[in-house]
């Protein structure tokens, strides 16, 4: 079903291909584009283990991206903290924050888990805008992340920068692929499928979906830490519901069904915006049509209908296995 | 926070009748628009989440017909209608088509109609906010109450909203059209199979539910200013309210309403920091103890 | 092993179990039969912990059960197979298997290791072995004919060892020569698993011929028990079943 090793392999070949981008003397705009699609990847992708995976639709993704990208901020602009203390706070932080609101929300049906982590989201975004004296409010944490360096790496230099961003964004990739191929990634599977069944065998769905919700809140913090890292700054707009839509359209454009969905999605909807951006400011309005005909059209991401033609010849044969095996029974009963 | 301006405030009549009055005003104008998410999911059981951006068309509305007509009476009912005929419009093109989905589909077109909305509301009337000024039918001395000022537009606001809410109650309640709709809200197709025409009555609800947040939105037109992101915010305290109230029930959000809407005025005064943490702890609390709402009636 | 006593639930006004006492000994093999409406589902409802009984006792080898969660119960030993299959549809068969395994062994929050655990895969193939769905085990659940839903419903339950396991009507849906390969089944892990298995039947000739005893319910209290025999020639419930003027044994759809 699954191999640890070939996941590995593709995992360090991805690693490789990020690291020759710069080697090979792309442009700054590529290597922007690739430290955007990182940080946005990883909110998509922490999302969909908690959308494809456990069936558990989040609209407040968001405010854990945020919360790991200002924790990250004030505790360097504190100047207390290295930038591994701080890397480790953040998403300490975050995982304190997504126990408290998974406890209350993961209980909850669909329409009332969506519609509350949308409204904690809200909560976070507003305390963010209204601390002024704490957070910068809408302008936003100013004056720059301090980079002191740690362990020989300078974390000022772009190249090292990127380095050190597609290091922790393959690990990230490759932690949330381990959860999903081990047996808690399975649960996972079932608790989506059939609650009440999973239930009938004995599994404690209220905590697995609780450790999932923190899991996939501590990956998006990474994402937010990179993305601070990246424009030097942390911004109220990256706990604003819009970032959360844009997480889920992320994971219906690429597909919630195949692992790397998510994140082909982020590619294909960053190209979209940038390529929007160059022709109208109206981006809003462009993606809101392509949203439109994208649910109503053709109900699923393009990934998806792919791995369903796959997943369709798979069955084939496992059918004709099984209609071999019956004709053979049928011949055996009639003997 | 500055409790002691909470108490001082509350030991003065004076203040107690503004706060009161702006709490109820906030509250009437949530009533309304959440009366109508609580309609729409009461009886279709989908979450408009578009809802917001329909109170914003209300008051762009209200403010164009002000600009046409000069009567602001002309103008807030033109705009309920439009309001309610481009709901009907959003039901039976977008939404019907997503009834049967996950959450997730039915977020993601209202999502998108969001989306559209804002940009094409920025796109006709411009980003800057607009404001439409008090109607002259209003421009009368403010009343005088028990030391406190009270504009007579408010009290004009709040008559209105009760009396929308308690047509709307009665129409629900009482006439053949609202047992018809309550009937389709828990069980659909067996309305359907008596040979009504349920579709019709959805639309007919959704129309409703979006009429109640235009009219909101054009009650709002003389004391808001109108920007391209009002419907938001305001969305989210209407589904803190409907949450209160409990999903489905009229009389739930009234309730939920007037609670919120306190809790913002006197509040603002009290405590502006954590007035959004305050209205989050009431609904958090509800949801553990009594998750089906004050007034809901309990899912299994 | 499985001991019923004065059990009695009434949702609203209406009494759906009323003052049951029922005694199903340890390994034994027994049909419940009644009318629909009888309060048979209710019954394994009520012995799963869906809902508590309003007043009685459910006595698992003597430790009372009832009120007790649905999961507490499940862990200690009662298993159940339900009458519209309840499946994984994106899970294969083996997969599903591996992974009721994996919670009866309570490793389903393992992080480390790969699905499927070697020890889980090995119980999940023994259970297709002996239901006879080796053959579909490549098969996404919701892919499944009718019939082998049914026995994939019954593996799941399976996978928990119980030592009480409660089949509702394993041969819904199926025609003749089905229902018989069915019951052959579930004869064939009876006495594989040597566990206490009741199941809730309307084929009489099932029934009789496979069942040690036969419980009938009418109107959520029980109106006869015995041996088949002893039951089929009971008046009172050939009366329940047939009315008044009753002919020998029925055949399919006896039931009203």
């Amino acid at each position: 079903m699954t191999s640890r090793w070939r996941d590995l392999g593709l995992a360090g070949l991805g690693l490789v291909l990020l690291l020759l981008v710069p080697v090979f003397g792309a442009p700054p705009a590529i290597r922007d584009f690739i430290m955007f699609g990182m940080a946005y990847g990883l909110l998509a992708m922490s999302l969909n283990l908690l959308i494809g995976y456990t069936g558990l639709v989040s609209f407040g993704h968001a405010m854990f991206f945020a919360a790991g990208a200002y924790a990250f901020g004030l505790a360097m602009q504190s100047g207390k903290f290295s930038i591994p203390g701080a890397f480790v706070l953040a998403i300490g932080f975050t995982a304190l924050m997504a126990l408290i609101i998974g406890a209350i929300c993961v209980r909850l049906n669909e329409i009332y888990f969506a519609f509350l982590t949308l409204a904690f989201q809200m909560l976070f975004y507003n305390i963010i805008l209204g601390w002024v004296s704490f957070t910068g409010g809408d302008q936003g944490l100013m004056g720059g992340i301090p980079r002191p360096k740690f362990l020989g790496i300078d974390l000022a230099d772009r190249t090292q920068l990127y380095v050190f961003c597609s290091v922790a964004f393959v690990a990230c990739i490759a932690v949330l692929r381990q959860i999903v191929t081990s047996p808690f990634g399975y649960t996972l599977r079932m608790i989506r499928d059939n609650q009440e069944r999973a239930a009938f065998l004995g599994i404690n769905v209220t905590m697995v979906k609780l450790a999932c919700f923190v899991m996939s809140a501590c990956v998006a913090a990474v994402g937010g830490i990179l993305l601070t890292l990246f424009v030097s700054g942390a911004y109220p707009n990256f706990g604003f519901w819009t970032t959360s839509g844009e997480a889920i359209f992320m994971i219906l454009l690429g597909g919630s069904n195949v692992f790397l969905g998510p994140l082909v999605g982020t590619v294909i909807l960053r190209l979209l915006n940038d390529i929007t951006v160059t022709y109208t400011s109206h981006t809003e309005l462009v993606l809101g049509i392509v949203i439109l005909v994208l649910v109503l059209g053709l109900r699923k991401g393009p990934l998806d209908l792919l791995a369903e033609r796959w997943e369709n010849r798979r069955q084939a044969k496992a059918q004709a296995v099984r209609d071999a095996a019956d004709k053979d029974a049928q011949t055996g009963r009639d003997a | 926070m500055d409790l002691d301006a909470l108490l001082r405030c509350v030991g003065m009549t004076s203040c107690v009748v503004t706060q009161l009055t702006s709490g109820m005003i906030i509250g009437m104008l949530l009533f309304l628009i959440a009366s109508g998410v609580t309609l729409i999911f009461g009886v279709l059981n989908v979450i408009n989440f578009a809802h917001g951006s329909l109170y914003m068309i209300g008051a762009y509305a209200a403010w164009t017909f002000y600009q046409l007509t000069g009567s602001y009476f002309v103008s807030a009912l033109g705009a309920a209608v439009a309001v309610g005929v481009l709901g009907v419009l959003f039901e039976r093109v977008l939404m019907s088509k997503v009834y049967g989905s996950n959450v997730l589909m039915q977020l993601l077109v209202c999502y998108a109609v969001v989306l559209i909305s804002d940009d094409l509301i920025k796109i006709i009337w411009g980003p800057v906010p607009l404001s439409m000024g008090m109607p002259p039918e209003f421009r009368l001395p403010p009343v005088r109450f028990m030391g406190g000022v009270i504009p007579p537009f408010y009290i004009f606001m709040i008559l209105a909203a009760m009396a929308i809410g308690l047509l709307l109650w009665l129409v629900i309640g009482r006439t053949r059209f609202g047992s018809i709709v309550r009937a389709a809200a828990i069980n659909g197709p067996m309305v359907s199979a008596l040979g009504i025409r349920v579709n019709l009555y959805y639309a007919a609800v959704f129309g409703i539910g979006s009429a109640l947040a235009g009219a909101a939105g054009a009650l709002a037109a003389p004391v808001r200013s109108l920007t391209p992101g009002m419907g938001f915010s305001i969305l989210i305290e209407s589904f803190i309210v409907t949450v209160i109230g409990g999903m489905g029930s009229i009389v739930g959000a009234f309730a939920a309403s007037i609670i919120i809407g306190l809790t913002r005025s006197f509040g603002s005064i009290g405590f502006p920091l954590f007035v959004d943490g305050v209205m989050f702890l009431i609904m958090a609390l509800v949801l553990i103890f009594k998750p089906s709402g004050l007034f809901g009636r309990a899912h299994r | 092993m499985l001991k019923l006593e004065n059990l009695k639930k009434s949702f609203g006004g209406v009494s759906a179990t009323r003052d049951v006492t029922l005694d199903f000994a340890d390994g034994s093999l027994s049909a419940i039969i009644g009318p629909n409406g009888a309060g048979k589902t209710t019954l394994f409802n009520l012995i799963t912990g869906r809902f508590p009984p309003d007043t009685g006792r459910i006595l698992l080898a003597g430790e009372n059960i009832a009120g007790l969660s649905q999961r507490r119960i499940v862990r200690l030993g009662i298993g159940r197979a339900f009458q519209v299959a309840s499946l994984f549809p994106t899970l294969t068969v083996a997969e599903a298997l591996a992974a009721a395994a994996q919670a009866h062994q309570r490793r389903e929050t393992l992080l480390r290791s790969p699905f499927p655990l070697p020890a889980t895969m090995a119980q999940g193939d023994e259970i297709m072995e002996l239901l006879g769905l080796t053959r579909v085990a490549g098969i996404l659940s919701r892919n499944l004919s009718h019939g082998d839903q049914k026995l994939l419903d019954i593996g799941l339950a399976l996978a928990l060892e119980p030592r009480v396991l409660l089949l509702d009507e394993p041969t819904a849906g199926m025609g003749p020569e089905e229902r018989w390969r069915m019951i052959e089944t579930v004869q064939r892990l009876w006495r594989a698993r040597r566990m206490t298995l009741i199941f809730i039947e309307h084929d009489m000739d099932i029934v009789f011929k496979v069942a040690q005893t036969v419980r009938v319910l009418s109107y959520g209290s029980v109106l006869a028990e015995g041996t088949p025999d002893e039951v089929r020639t009971n008046p009172k419930v050939i009366e329940a079943y047939l009315g008044k003027s009753a002919h020998g044994t029925s055949g399919q759809g006896a039931a009203v």
